[in-house]
């Protein structure tokens, strides 16, 4: 088996179908911290609300493109609420207590989910695009995972050509490099931050819907995808688009190859990289900021 | 100043009477109440001197509790080292992980240093989880209690149980409070208002934070031994990221940087838990609620308000300078 290419090569499509839901999230996470220096813990939980809405709405039209669509909206709405329920009026209290409030909203999160899904997994199994399998090196590879791969690369390029070619991306750098100076010039930091949320936040419940029909939604999901995306922020640099890239295929390859050569460590492989990283550059790979 | 560390003082010494007045009253339920107040009291001040004092908000906290109580469990069911001497070697065993760990974590501040915290804790949760050799998710059983017959406490009596907890709670207290008011205390409140300028003093700043982290770790662990100890029977839960949560609502309910805040907050979370819980199947959503109130509640927690009323009381009319920390305090 380990010899096999075909077996290596389905690896590295799972790897890199890991590293592009990781990417989906992280991006959104390490922008954010770039231009506020807050980071929404709770960005896990709209992951997993994500799924859940995406679930519901398969499950009500049977038609998993809408879910695919309408489920990041939903979620970018939730972001909005919080946004402009607790964020926004914590602005003054500093970035500290921010994050603990967001890490009081992963407990409301958990528990909201399980109260209006339940605890059990979830999973839709009619109605996915792509449900068919192709033949790959003599391996049969479901064309969903290839799905996710390509949704991860589009949104990249998306966001590149939105943060390299459009007003809004050029005052996220802005933002990002020096947002006292960004503001002087006349750049609504806020407003850019509160777009760059409800984008982040989109992107979570895209990578949760995304995710669904190839591992079902259930509410703890959103806690066990928090820790690696919090690693890949920082391992990749907090604030650059290429650093959350960059991050998530380091981290997304460790994951898939050692759940493969050492099934019951491939966490610690994990770790093992994030102390190395924090040992040798202790701001990341690709720090938006020198 | 020396109004409010009175004021303090005072308010630990009521906690004090009020923990031993519930447990002249409390029936066998009580006394498990009491004792797990004790715990997580314990568990809860240890992360104060970090989160409090020293202005490292961790949220990995509970691993190391955690640590504590499975070394305790190994050390005494797997290994049969009489419980005295488990307790001292877990304890230590804590501490020397928890320097390892500080060691790492504290090259990097404030929000990163949560990050690492949630992710490095609950790397310990998923090493003891997957791990069949320490019960996996099954847990462990069979952990004895401390044997002190010899000087005539049965500790398995619930009551003298709890009691010993409490009275042990009010010596650490006192330990700590002497210690906070050492220069190295001052050191680390100077580390919480502004690393950079202790820097610029010429303070080695990191190793002084390896060195709380190693020492609230040890706290912590100890905590962990008391708690496997009191259930005698432990489980990966201990070391949850929920676990960590619960203990930082605790200190942020009862006031951080205050010593007494949480105990206070300790005894409030668990009451309200052990109520709640019959009522509702949510416990961790009003966790959360508890948490975003408390946070954005302004006020230093418990402590906080009580101190604003007394000040609104003792001081009316008079402008009152605050000089006091608990203002930019609960982990600002």
């Amino acid at each position: 088996m380990l010899t096999d290419s075909g077996f290596w090569f389905v690896q590295l499509l799972n790897s890199l179908q890991l590293s592009m839901l990781l990417f989906l999230l992280s991006v959104g996470l390490t922008v954010i911290f770039g231009l506020m220096n807050f980071v929404n813990l709770a960005h896990g939980s709209l992951y997993a609300l994500g799924a859940l809405f995406g679930y519901s709405i398969a499950q009500a039209t049977g038609n998993m493109w809408l879910a695919f669509i309408l489920a990041p909206v939903c979620v970018m709405a939730v972001g909005a609420l919080i946004y402009v329920l607790i964020i926004d009026r914590m602005r003054k209290a500093g970035p500290m207590k921010q994050v603990l409030v967001t890490f009081g909203l992963i407990f409301v999160f958990l528990d909201a989910q399980r109260y209006f899904w339940g605890s059990d997994q979830l999973g839709v199994t009619s109605g996915i695009p792509f449900s068919g399998s192709f033949e790959l090196f003599g391996e049969i590879y479901p064309s969903y995972r290839l799905f996710i791969i390509c949704v991860g690369l589009l949104v990249f390029a998306a966001l590149y050509l939105l943060l390299e070619h459009t007003r809004l991306g050029a005052e996220v750098r802005a933002g990002v490099d020096d947002p006292e100076t960004a503001s002087c010039l006349g750049v609504n930091v806020e407003r850019t931050f509160f777009t760059v949320f409800l984008i982040g936040s989109a992107l979570a419940g895209l990578a949760g819907v995304v995710a669904m029909p190839a591992f079902s939604a259930e509410a703890g999901m959103g806690v066990s995808i928090l820790v690696p995306t919090l690693v890949v922020v920082v391992v990749g640099g907090l604030g650059s688009l290429k650093g959350a890239f960059a991050g998530s295929l380091l981290i997304g390859t460790t994951l898939t190859f050692g759940q493969v050569l050492i099934p019951s460590f491939a966490s610690m492989l994990m770790y093992a990289l994030l102390v190395a990283v924090l040992l040798i550059r202790p701001s990341g790979l690709f720090p938006a900021r020198g | 100043m020396r109004n409010l560390m009175s004021f303090r003082s005072t308010l630990a010494a009521l906690t004090l009477i009020a923990l031993l007045i519930s447990w002249t009253n409390a029936g066998y339920f009580g006394m498990e109440i009491l004792a797990e107040i004790a715990i997580l009291a314990l568990l809860a001040m240890s992360l104060d001197l970090l989160a409090g004092y020293t202005g490292l908000v961790s949220l990995g906290h509970a691993a190391l509790f955690g640590c504590g109580a499975y070394a305790f469990a190994v050390f005494t069911a797997f290994w049969g080292w009489p419980p005295s001497l488990s307790m001292l070697a877990a304890t230590l065993l804590t501490g020397l992980i928890a320097l390892i760990v500080g060691s790492v974590v504290t090259r990097v501040q404030g929000i990163f240093f949560i990050m690492i915290t949630l992710a490095i804790g609950e790397m310990g949760y998923e090493l003891v989880f997957k791990t069949r050799a320490l019960g996996g998710d099954d847990g462990l059983a069979g952990i004895p209690r401390l044997d002190l017959s010899a000087i005539g406490v049965d500790l398995n009596d619930p009551g003298v149980f709890a009691l010993a907890l409490i009275l042990l709670v009010a010596v650490c207290y006192l330990l700590l409070k002497r210690l906070l008011a050492s220069p190295y205390g001052a050191i680390l409140v100077g580390l919480h208002d502004n690393a950079g300028r202790m820097r610029a003093l010429g303070l080695p700043v990191q190793r002084y934070q390896t060195s709380i982290f190693a020492f609230s770790g040890a706290i912590a662990g100890f905590a962990g031994t008391l708690s496997a100890q009191h259930t005698m029977f432990i489980s990966p839960q201990l070391l949850h990221w929920t676990t960590s949560g619960e203990v930082l609502v605790m200190g942020i309910l009862g006031g951080l940087g205050t010593l007494v805040g949480p105990v206070i907050g300790a005894a409030l979370i668990t009451l309200l838990r052990h109520e709640l819980s019959d009522l509702t199947d949510y416990w961790g959503l009003w966790l959360g609620v508890f948490l975003i109130i408390a946070v954005m509640g302004g006020k230093n927690g418990v402590v906080g308000w009580l101190e604003a009323g007394w000040n609104a009381l003792t001081r009316r009319g008079e402008t009152s300078k605050q000089s006091d920390r608990s203002k930019n305090d609960a982990a600002g």
